[in-house]
């Protein structure tokens, strides 16, 4: 757990963030971008581990049901996760985690978009150079290369920014009346199906789907029969 | 050849630059320059021929493209004809697309996060989290210099080396216990989630299956627009409304 000088605590939400944003996509693909990840050492950042680990864990959720092939686009939740648990941080776990991922999805959302963004920036700067690229040149591979990763490196931090602003705004103007206690069970459930829907896509028709029944029913009975969890 | 540490460096930014017109080629390009640096010397004609090429259209899975990188630029020192050398990249993108996809996003990520989950469930914490992320880079490092070592020594020949690998295999066997990573780690999570209800588990559990059972009925029936972002905002949304103007 960390205790340090709130411009201090922003600059390392930031950096980290960046890093998170980078990772997703462009270097090193670690899985620093998985929410659940960054989310725990978001709140290790801000002294609040579990804060960390509960947001990270729903978000996390969400992003199982994305599949990042080729050229398709997706919600971004590595930097929401960020500006998320910066804003659950502050409350207590029945109402920070709702109001957390709710802060979450709407910067995923956001980011998405700038990913588009991203990639049309890049082809915009290849078509500048293409004349260069086939005539060989080695210096426009490079220019291409570090100023794509600078662009992205930018996007990312703008993101983190953007969540950590939102958190601030949640944390000095949102009253904790107005954050209903039940608005973590409804992200949790509709976290669940995001999951559930990811998993069972991706189980295809063979074998795997009767895995992933087996894990199902062991869950449960884990649940139920042995009282593990709680 | 020389450059082969500095290219399995750069292979790990190989999609830094990606775009809609060349996808990871210029990434590749990149990662490919150390080891085509020898060809200056002796035919700077070659070079300025393979660096063009080296950055031209390619998509792959990226911790993959250690093959069509090491594969081309044996091909290049070589003097396998340029033709040849395109046909191959564009041969190669499928099926390592596929095979990557398969065994990494669909696979073996989702089984690490959904052990991750399970392990801070069971109060594993960070120190579980960072063993995951461990152990996932040093497969993903092993697989990286795998591929490069296999395409630098395979060149030409690097679809039958890709086939008579450990990859196709891994593939098919990673499915089982993905599925049931995942299977199991569903319920256990969202019981832990819904702990600081435990006055009222109840109440939780029933909003938490409705909103869940809405969530898969938007998906069923409401198409693709309805993803689970945009349901899980919708219904923020009404229950913050709900609570704020109901009676």
């Amino acid at each position: 757990m960390m205790h340090m000088p709130l411009p201090l605590l922003f600059a390392a939400l930031l950096l980290w963030g960046t890093i998170v944003g980078l990772d997703l996509v462009s270097v090193p693909q670690g899985l620093l971008a998985r929410p659940l990840v960054a989310g725990s050492v978001a709140g290790w950042l801000v002294g609040d581990v579990e804060a960390g680990l509960r947001v990270g864990a729903v978000l996390e959720l969400f992003a199982l049901d994305v599949l990042p092939v080729g050229a398709s686009r997706y919600p971004e939740y590595g930097p929401a996760s960020v500006g998320a648990v910066a804003a659950a941080a502050f409350l207590p776990p029945a109402l920070g985690t709702g109001l957390g991922v709710l802060l979450g999805l709407v910067v995923a959302i956001v980011a998405e978009r700038t990913l588009d963004w991203l990639r049309h920036a890049n082809a915009r700067h290849v078509h500048r150079l293409t004349g260069d690229l086939e005539a060989g040149s080695w210096s426009a591979i490079r220019r291409l290369q570090w100023a794509g990763l600078g662009r992205d490196a930018a996007r990312s931090a703008g993101i983190t920014a953007f969540g950590l602003a939102l958190a601030f705004v949640f944390m000095h103007w949102v009253r904790l009346v107005w954050v209903p206690p039940l608005l973590t069970p409804v992200l949790v459930g509709v976290a669940l199906a995001a999951a559930f829907t990811g998993a069972f896509r991706t189980a295809g028709h063979g074998r795997r789907r009767a895995w992933l029944g087996v894990g199902l029913a062991t869950g449960v009975l884990a649940i139920v029969g042995l009282g593990v969890v709680g | 050849m020389k450059g082969r540490g500095r290219a399995l460096l750069r292979l790990f930014a190989v999609q830094g630059a990606w775009s809609y017109e060349r996808m990871i080629g210029v990434g590749m390009g990149y990662a490919g320059q150390p080891l085509l640096d020898d060809l200056e010397a002796g035919d700077p004609a070659r070079h300025r021929e393979a660096t063009a090429r080296s950055a031209e259209f390619f998509n792959c899975h990226p911790y993959l493209a250690g093959l069509a990188l090491g594969a081309s630029a044996r091909a290049e020192h070589d003097g396998v004809p340029g033709a040849h050398i395109q046909r191959l990249r564009t041969a190669l993108c499928s099926p390592l697309g596929a095979l990557g996809d398969q065994f990494f996003w669909a696979g073996l990520v989702p089984m690490l996060m959904a052990l991750a989950l399970i392990g801070v469930v069971f109060g594993g914490g960070g120190w579980w989290l960072g063993l995951i992320v461990v152990v996932y880079n040093v497969v993903r490092i092993l697989v990286t210099r795998w591929a490069l070592l296999t395409g630098l020594n395979t060149g030409m020949q690097v679809g039958s080396a890709i086939s008579s690998s450990w990859l196709p295999r891994a593939v098919s066997r990673i499915s089982a216990p993905a599925g049931f990573a995942m299977g199991l780690a569903l319920p256990v999570t969202g019981i832990w989630l819904l702990t600081p209800w435990v006055s009222a588990i109840g109440d939780a559990l029933l909003v938490t299956a409705a909103s869940a059972g809405l969530a898969l009925a938007a998906r069923r029936w409401g198409g693709p627009r309805w993803s689970s972002l945009r349901v899980g905002l919708l219904l923020a949304v009404l229950t913050l409304l709900w609570t704020r103007f109901a009676p």
